[in-house]
């Protein structure tokens, strides 16, 4: 390998280069993860966890392991964290923790013993490792890193990385069991039977009238009036539940500069 | 050329390289434009800009000018932070992708030789893969901190459509690594240069060593889900105008806008230029003019590598000149259904390849061969066929089988024109009674 | 780079799990392939096959000791034996699996995708149930056997999870109180991914102690390692933890009670059989291979939870009202027994596995007897419901008793059988102190089940007494098999003794 690439010498010292690019990560990448325990906003939340993975991504690379570092930023950032992102802004902006403890106390109890543990491992581990000198990067990486890792893969821990399958295929028959629902033969519309549906006899083939819109009020849970004077409940999805509005619903939308704005917020 | 090379430059000839890139990145994205706009224009039959400067060139310098001076909105309900972020993500990682692109062979520069390119790891594709995974982040930071309703929805169909799509371009380039040997770009290239030797069923002849020939389901593979993957047309969700008005950048403007608009620039060069470079044989020179021997010295190779990447650019205008939009369980159900699955098997009959044209006749090559002719029967016989169109067995309400509103609709008579309405009432009835003997 | 080769494979012996990883995947394909109307068919005889091939194979390799695939198996006599009983107790569990003359269309739901008490859900109330189950459950068996036999760290991690994922996945696929098992499913999966992570994070500080995750290798760095003790104390400690949360060991025992009750009972009760015998094997080969020197500095730790265990498991025990939380706290208690079978090391190795022979077959007649206690809700797990049962279903309520007898480890049961050879191993070995707190332990632990054999003969039936459902063939063999194993094994118990002892101990080289 080329030592110029990935800043590590041979002995297993550390260059400059490395010392600097982890002086400045690690903090980054330790206030991502209080970050993520600390912030309420799932969002920003999963936004701290994506800064301390690519921090290790990096840290990956410094220590010349670029592929892993690579399939970390890769895998974990580009894909499941991007997953999280998926499902969170699916459900909604505003879902926060709710305060109310379950169990009294058990904040900071969790709190205390997660810094006693974080110490306790800390303690152990510097006095565990911090006077050994690291070794073995050289043969490790002789034929280069990829090719280093392959070699381990494909021969002492072949049967690990085979039996993985089973554990991938697991996954994938879990998320089809819990996620898909199977339709019968028969149940599945496609766009010609649906469109067949909307022009049969019985059935309004035009578009729904949309919510009303009223100078008391916006909200899609408001019925649209008919010409004679009305509601039709046509307008209003089935998911919306009827019920009375609060002031705070009915009053109108903030526009932009606009200081109040109840329905949203 | 071998790894060694690289991570000797000195600080200024690195700095150099950096700027150049970052130059010929902007530059080419205010050109690309100009050039989008005047193919789809001919494709349309209009001429596009011409006002500006020849040609119109300085149309699209005009435009970037005054997006700068617009003025920048932020939405009340905006995160204030993420918002702000989003477009820098975007733009930083379009651009970090370009540090491993290699332009071209090793050049002298100021007495020091030294390679067209930026950098190059023993992972470099994958720092572009990795790039690209990232740069996504943007787009879907920049939808959900938009706060409304559009954007989001831009926002979680480019977050699905991304992953999606990484797949089966990172799969697709699984191939190529099995060929060629290495992840660097600059090998990817090298390994290119060679007409490689291919014995099958005991016949030995040369092939030409572009991967877009001999990998070429790989090749079009990659083709088709690089165009997702930067979220062009046809597979434009994330910011269809005609459902999402603008999808994830609805609400931005002026320059956090303008980053977007070039992030998306610079990402088609990306692909364009990985594209080039894994399967179109880099920098080095089409077969007629490398006959010629001093095609792939110096800085030649630049023509070649720039000829290619401008093919490809046209290729994504022609896209978007020709193709209509995708549904979106269309385009999920084609990179999940099909891309992915032919690109696996794909991947293990070049292995089965691979291997059996490394070993003599035997056991293993009996047993390869015999596994890809049954691979091939299975996925003939449990291919799932489009059932074919049954016409209802009630005919439709419609006209020649179309479902079309019931012809019998009446307008009410208007109450204030009673006179009127009264001559009408006779005929409305008879005219009724008729289309309901038709239907 | 064409140095690569790969290690010789001794095909032979990894072949029991190959047939269930194999015939495993054929299931997931016949999921796909087989028309609906016969899968329950083809996958029950898959499944079935499967496992019955497995054994035979076991069997047939029973004299084989050899450590192949570049290590990462270590096939000796425990090992085989500890696949044995996984695979024995597996078939038996998967009578209760299968079963579906009980409730129509079996014990889990046919589309799990529904939310709970929806249209959707409503609507599937009498449809057969999710035949993926079958597939699960090979998957599930052979990561416990591969967990068994695992020759590194880095393997047993793999198998640690295989078998995990399809637990967690089960246990949330109830047909009745859906919200109950899903909750359950997701107790269990967020703390064993928890727990999953302190193994992984224990392996890697072993890696740094011993430079290698091999348990042979292990062993040897201990001996000549001069690396910082610390290392290996903090490795031990959380790669414990890992183990000893699937033990069910106080104090990594919290999801137990709400997972067995909330999971499908055929599920409650394969985890109560096989992956008891799963993560004692584990548990039993770790310590006694790759730490067994090292045993000064991890006994007093693993003594403590043992007596934590024993304690916290067999009191709270009598204080519940709901018959699957009784049984999963006397597995806590039982636990805590089997671990003072891990302390005392190779000389309880093979009482050890008698013991996980012995409690398999009478929890899985148990779990198989809750679901036979119906009324129009499901099963009607709670205490009060059972009272007076014995006037009228006698026989029902005989086995039930018996089963209750051989928990309290009364004489001419297999609990009594178990525990005594448990215990005088353990007492050999010099741990007195433990086995003294587990005789009182079960004596105390002996009070609940004599509650629920007093509720069934002694109390007057109510209102509200649910039926004893007649049983389908499958519940009744599976019930057969486990009442009859309880008693055999307390009449006669020489024969497995005498073949635990011969089955040898773990390879350490």
């Amino acid at each position: 390998m080329n030592p110029a690439l990935t800043g590590v010498l041979a002995d297993g010292g550390v260059t400059t280069g490395e010392a600097v690019t982890f002086w400045i990560l690690a903090p980054i990448a330790l206030a991502g993860a209080i970050g993520m325990v600390l912030l309420r906003n799932a969002v920003h939340s999963a936004l701290s966890l994506v800064l301390t993975m690519l921090s290790l991504g990096v840290f990956y690379v410094l220590q010349a392991g670029p592929f892993i570092g690579m399939v970390q930023i890769i895998v974990y950032t580009g894909a499941i964290m991007m997953l999280f992102l998926f499902v969170i802004m699916l459900v909604g902006r505003n879902t926060r923790d709710s305060l109310i403890e379950v169990l009294r106390g058990q904040r900071v109890a969790a709190i205390l013993l997660g810094i006693g543990f974080a110490m306790l491992l800390g303690t152990g581990l510097a006095r565990g490792i911090g006077s050994i000198p690291a070794v073995g990067l050289a043969e490790a990486n002789v034929n280069g890193n990829v090719e280093g890792i392959a070699k381990l893969l494909f021969t002492r821990y072949i049967f690990a990385f085979e039996v993985t399958s089973a554990l991938l295929i697991t996954a994938a028959v879990g998320a089809m069991i819990l996620a898909h629902v199977e339709k019968k033969p028969g149940e599945k519309m496609d766009q010609k039977v649906l469109s067949r549906a909307r022009f049969e006899k019985g059935n309004y083939p035009g578009p729904k009238a949309g919510p009303g819109v009223f100078a008391t009020s916006d909200s899609v849970a408001t019925p649209a009036l008919l010409p004679d004077g009305t509601f039709t409940e046509r307008s209003v999805s089935k998911v919306v539940p009827a019920r009375e509005l609060t002031i705070a619903e009915a009053r109108p939308k903030a526009v932009n500069g606009s200081k109040e704005y109840g329905a949203i917020k | 050329m071998s790894l060694d090379m690289f991570g000797h430059d000195p600080w200024w000839l690195i700095l150099i390289k950096i700027l150049v890139v970052f130059v010929f990145l902007i530059v080419s994205t205010i050109l690309v434009i100009w050039f989008e706009r005047r193919v789809v224009g001919r494709m349309q039959h209009r001429p596009g800009p011409n006002r500006h400067g020849p040609f119109g060139l300085l149309q699209s310098v005009a435009d970037a000018l005054k997006l700068a001076l617009k003025e920048d909105i932020m939405p009340t309900l905006a995160d204030k932070a993420v918002y702000f972020i989003a477009p820098i993500i975007s733009a930083m990682c379009a651009i970090t992708a370009w540090a491993v692109i290699p332009f071209g062979p090793e050049v002298s520069i100021f007495g020091h030789k030294t390679a067209l390119q930026i950098t190059d790891l023993p992972v470099a594709v994958l720092v572009v893969l990795a790039c690209s995974g990232l740069g996504v982040y943007g787009i879907v930071l920049g939808g959900w901190a938009s706060g409304s309703t559009y954007p989001l929805l831009g926002a979680l169909r480019s977050a699905a459509q991304v992953i999606s799509y990484e797949v089966a371009l990172g799969l697709s380039i699984v191939a190529v690594f099995m060929l060629s040997g290495t992840m660097s770009t600059s090998g990817i290239v090298a390994s290119q240069a060679e007409n490689p030797a291919v014995n099958i069923f005991g016949l030995e002849f040369n092939v030409p060593g572009w991967y877009a020939i001999l990998l070429f389901p790989s090749f079009v593979i990659f083709v088709i889900s690089m165009v997702g993957e930067t979220n062009r047309a046809p597979f434009d969700l994330p910011e269809a105008e005609s459902e999402l008005v603008g999808g994830f950048h609805t609400e931005y403007s002026s320059l956090k806008f303008a980053m977007f608009f070039l992030a998306e620039y610079i990402n088609m060069f990306t692909v364009s230029a990985m594209c080039t470079t894994l399967f179109l044989g880099g920098w080095r020179a089409p077969w007629p003019i490398s006959i010629w021997g001093a095609a792939n010295t110096g800085f030649w190779p630049l023509l070649w590598f720039m000829g290619k990447l401008v093919l490809l650019m046209f290729f994504f205008v022609w896209l978007r000149g020709t193709m209509p939009r995708l549904r979106y369980d269309q385009f999920m159900r084609l990179g999940w259904k099909v891309l992915i699955p032919l690109n696996l098997v794909w991947i293990l009959v070049v292995a089965g390849i691979r291997v059996s044209s490394e070993q003599e006749a035997g056991t293993a090559k009996t047993l390869i061969i015999g596994g890809v002719i049954l691979l091939a029967v299975g996925v003939i016989f449990f291919y799932p066929r489009r059932k074919q169109y049954q016409a209802p067995a009630v005919a439709d309400l419609g006209v020649g089988g179309f479902p079309v509103p019931p012809l019998d609709l009446k307008v009410p008579p208007s109450p204030r024109t009673k006179k009127i309405a009264a001559s009408r009432e006779a005929t409305g009835v008879s005219a009724s009674t008729t289309t309901e003997e038709e239907g | 780079m064409n140095d690569i080769q790969l290690p010789p494979i001794d095909y032979a012996a990894l072949l029991p799990m190959l047939i269930v990883f194999g015939l495993a995947c054929v299931g997931i394909l016949a999921e796909a392939f087989v028309p609906r109307k016969h899968r329950f068919a083809v996958q029950a005889t898959l499944t079935l096959a499967a496992l019955i091939a497995g054994l035979v194979t076991v069997i047939i390799n029973r004299d084989l000791e050899v450590t192949t695939i570049g290590g990462a198996v270590t096939i000796d006599g425990a090992g085989l034996f500890l696949q044995g009983i996984i695979l024995v107790l597996g078939i038996v569990a998967f009578g209760l699996i299968a079963e579906r003359r009980l409730e129509r269309g079996g014990a889990f739901v046919a589309n799990a995708a529904h939310a709970a008490d929806s249209d959707g859900d409503k609507k599937q109330l009498n449809e057969a149930g999710a035949t993926e189950i079958f597939p699960l459950t090979l998957f599930a068996i052979a990561g416990m056997m591969l967990f068994c036999v695992s020759g590194d760290l880095l393997t047993m991690f793999v198998a640690l999870e295989v078998f995990s994922l399809p637990l967690y996945l089960m246990c949330g696929l109830a047909r009745r109180r859906r919200l109950l098992s899903q909750e359950s499913a997701l107790k269990y999966f967020l703390l064993g991914a928890f727990a999953s992570a302190f193994f992984l994070y224990g392996v890697a500080l072993i890696y740094g102690y011993a430079g290698s995750v091999q348990l042979v290798a292990i062993k040897q760095s201990v001996l000549d390692s001069d690396k910082s003790g610390v290392l290996l104390a903090a490795g031990l400690a959380l790669l414990a933890i890992g183990l000893l949360f699937k033990a069910a060991a106080v104090p990594f025992h919290v999801w137990t009670p709400d997972v067995y009750q909330g999971a499908p009972t055929p599920i409650t009760a394969l985890m109560a059989a096989c992956v008891k015998a799963a993560a004692f094997g584990g548990l039993l080969r770790v310590f006694n291979v790759a730490f067994e020197t090292t045993s000064w500095d991890w006994r007093p730790v693993i003594t403590a939870v043992a007596m934590a265990t024993m304690i916290v498991g067999s009191i709270l025990a009598v204080t519940q009202t709901d018959i699957k939380r009784l049984l999963a706290y006397s597995s806590i208690a039982n636990a805590g027994y089997l671990l003072v079978g891990v302390v005392s090391l190779g000389g309880a190795v093979g009482s050890s596995m008698f013991y996980l022979v012995a409690y398999g077959f009478s929890v899985l007649a148990a779990f198989g007897m809750v679901t036979l206690v119906r009324d129009a809700d499901g099963e009607a797990t709670h205490l009060s419901r059972w009272a007076g049962l014995g006037k009228g279903s006698p026989l029902f309520s005989a086995m039930f008793t018996i089963i209750m007898l051989g928990f309290a480890g009364i004489p001419l049961t297999s609990g009594f059988s178990s525990k005594f050879a448990l215990f005088s191993s353990a007492w050999d070995a010099n741990q007195s102190a433990l086995v003294i707190v587990g005789v009182l332990s079960s004596v105390v632990l002996a009070f609940p089940y004599l509650k629920v054999v007093v509720l069934l003969w002694l109390n007057p039936p109510g209102d509200e007494t649910p039926t004893v459902s007649v049983p389908g063939y499958l519940t009744r063999a599976v019930v057969g098999v486990g009442v009859l194993a309880t008693i055999v094994l307390g009449v006669a118990p020489s024969w497995l003794l005498d073949m635990v002892n011969s089955a040898g101990t773990f390879l350490a080289k």
